[in-house]
């Protein structure tokens, strides 16, 4: 064989490799750079920006079922309900109001329904003074025990809050202290927590403690 | 009768075409075509897509009608490639006022809803995932951030012995990464905020690494934002969709705090833990905090940076 014969062999190889690269090339330069797992979408739940309860207000509002709210359906007019306590003095909740939870106060301190029910007219509320606060008006009954929070919520630190902060272009949306707490329970519940953040290759949480420091 | 000869042409094709002349012609088609197609990837380079943009000026020196025509090509790219007509506005600072936010860390319970919520609003890539707010856990009794973990997962929050801190961008009166952007992509406007013009960043990165609070993030490929996610009302400085390349951050909502209204993530906390507003103005909620709070902090306070964002306290 000729040295020729051989440079044109060699030549004929390269030729063939580097129009194959080029194929090569050109199929896989459309392909996007690898992102490692796909990372899901986060649960809508997880967006939602309505209030966590609704007042009697909110029903009002929306015009909506108020039967709950019709004592003197079952009540008497006139005859405040008696109150049955068990042998630790603890309130007995009877079975028609089974969805009340007597949870108001640290060591079952707030444990009157009359603390805030009006006895003499149940479609009303009362403070300690006997000073008379209708349903809607919420914020005055809890503020004549929990004045701090009143004046907080009043000055807007307290409290939920959406639209607008400039009040000369909307009007802010502030939040009742039934939308967040349960008036018969208000300790905020505990919650499920929404995903921590993925890393660029890996399942949640497997980013290092050390990134988070710099 | 005379033969025909073939035409000299055709003679001399068959004389040059000997195998080390097809040989050689083969080798440089093939070398020029292995060229051609390493250089493909500069097709994705989408910094030159559009000649518009390429030649578009800086930001400050945008005419108004320079704007217009600005947002009219944002609009019609977001539409290309979302199939949405997008509502992309240039809204500027008000007057008389200056941004603060206030974050109670007695109320906050670490369910990171803040995070998504300002996810979807600003219209960040899912895949990879951007985030512009980090919730640390950190255990009662200390405020040293290096002990904070940014990757809890609990099935119940808040979790007991544990308190939570979120950190965004601070939005500094001071910002070291206004200071070393070497194109000026990213400058600190009157009311307060730090803004990134992203047709302007070149990605060099400079800012992640001058920030002290993370709160810098880099598109390291081309944002994965799902159609039916995108947020259509848009702001040029805030969350009008990023490209691969660019630098961006919490800009306080830009699109909804010039428009008057709360951000996203104050709007979804539950606890109501996180108070936005004009500090200028003696009777907002922020100015009340800062007088009657136990205001502590702005997060590390010894570097000077002089944060907008301030964590206190209830009780």
């Amino acid at each position: 064989m000729s040295k020729n014969t051989v440079t044109q062999y060699w030549l004929g190889a390269l030729t063939v490799v580097f129009l194959g690269l080029g194929g090569f090339f050109i199929v896989t330069s459309a392909a996007h750079p690898a992102t490692g797992k796909k990372i899901p979408l986060v649960d809508v739940k997880f967006l939602d920006r309505t209030a966590s309860r609704r007042t009697y207000a909110d029903l009002v509002k929306a015009g909506e079922d108020l039967s709950d709210y019709d004592c003197y359906g079952c009540h008497e007019k006139g005859k405040p309900p008696p109150i049955r306590y068990d042998a630790d003095h603890k309130i007995i909740v009877p079975k028609e109001h089974s969805d009340v939870v007597m949870g108001h106060g640290s060591h079952d301190r707030n444990n009157l329904c009359y603390n805030c029910h009006n006895e003499q007219n149940l479609l009303t509320l009362q403070v300690r003074d006997g000073h008379e606060v209708g349903f809607d008006n919420i914020p005055q009954l809890c503020g004549s025990c929990h004045g701090p929070n009143l004046r907080d919520w009043e000055a807007g630190a307290h409290g939920r809050t959406s639209g607008y902060w400039n009040h000369s272009l909307g009007a802010a949306d502030r939040l009742s202290c039934a939308n967040c707490h349960n008036p018969h329970a208000p300790r905020i519940p505990t919650r499920e927590s929404a995903p921590a953040p993925h890393s660029l290759h890996g399942p949640a949480g497997t980013t290092t403690p050390h990134e988070s420091t710099h | 009768m005379t033969p025909t000869l073939p035409p000299p042409d055709d003679k001399t094709s068959d004389a040059s075409m000997s195998r080390r002349n097809f040989l050689r012609g083969a080798a440089a088609f093939g070398g020029l075509t292995a060229l051609a197609a390493s250089l493909a990837p500069l097709r994705q380079l989408e910094d030159f897509s559009s000649s518009e943009e390429f030649l578009q000026k800086y930001y400050k020196e945008l005419t108004p009608d320079d704007m217009t025509k600005v947002i009219s090509r944002i609009e019609r790219e977001v539409q290309k490639e979302y199939g949405i007509r997008p509502h992309v506005r240039d809204l500027k600072p008000m007057d008389g006022v200056e941004f603060v936010y206030c974050l109670n860390l007695t109320r906050c319970i670490g369910c990171r809803k803040c995070v998504h919520a300002c996810v979807n609003e600003n219209n960040q890539s899912r895949n990879p995932e951007i985030q512009y707010i980090r919730v640390l856990k950190m255990p009662h009794g200390s405020m040293d951030v290096e002990k904070g973990d940014h990757t809890y997962e609990a099935k119940s929050v808040p979790e007991k012995g544990f308190f939570y801190m979120p950190v965004q961008c601070q939005q500094c009166q001071n910002p070291p990464c206004v200071k070393v952007c070497p194109v000026n992509a990213t400058w600190q406007e009157k009311d307060g905020i730090t803004v990134i013009d992203y047709d302007w960043c070149i990605g060099c990165r400079y800012c992640e690494a001058a920030c002290p609070y993370w709160a810098r993030r880099f598109n390291f490929t081309k944002p994965e934002i799902p159609k039916e996610r995108l947020n259509p009302n848009m702001a040029y400085l805030g969350n009008r969709p990023r490209k691969q390349g660019v630098m961006e951050k919490c800009h306080f909502c830009i699109q909804r705090t010039r428009a008057g209204k709360y951000p996203a993530c104050l709007e979804v906390c539950p606890v109501g833990a996180r108070k936005f507003g004009n500090i200028l103005d003696p009777e907002s909620e922020v100015s009340y905090i800062m007088r009657e709070k136990r205001v502590f902090i702005q997060l590390k306070e010894e570097m000077g940076t002089s944060p907008r964002f301030f964590y206190y306290f209830d009780k």
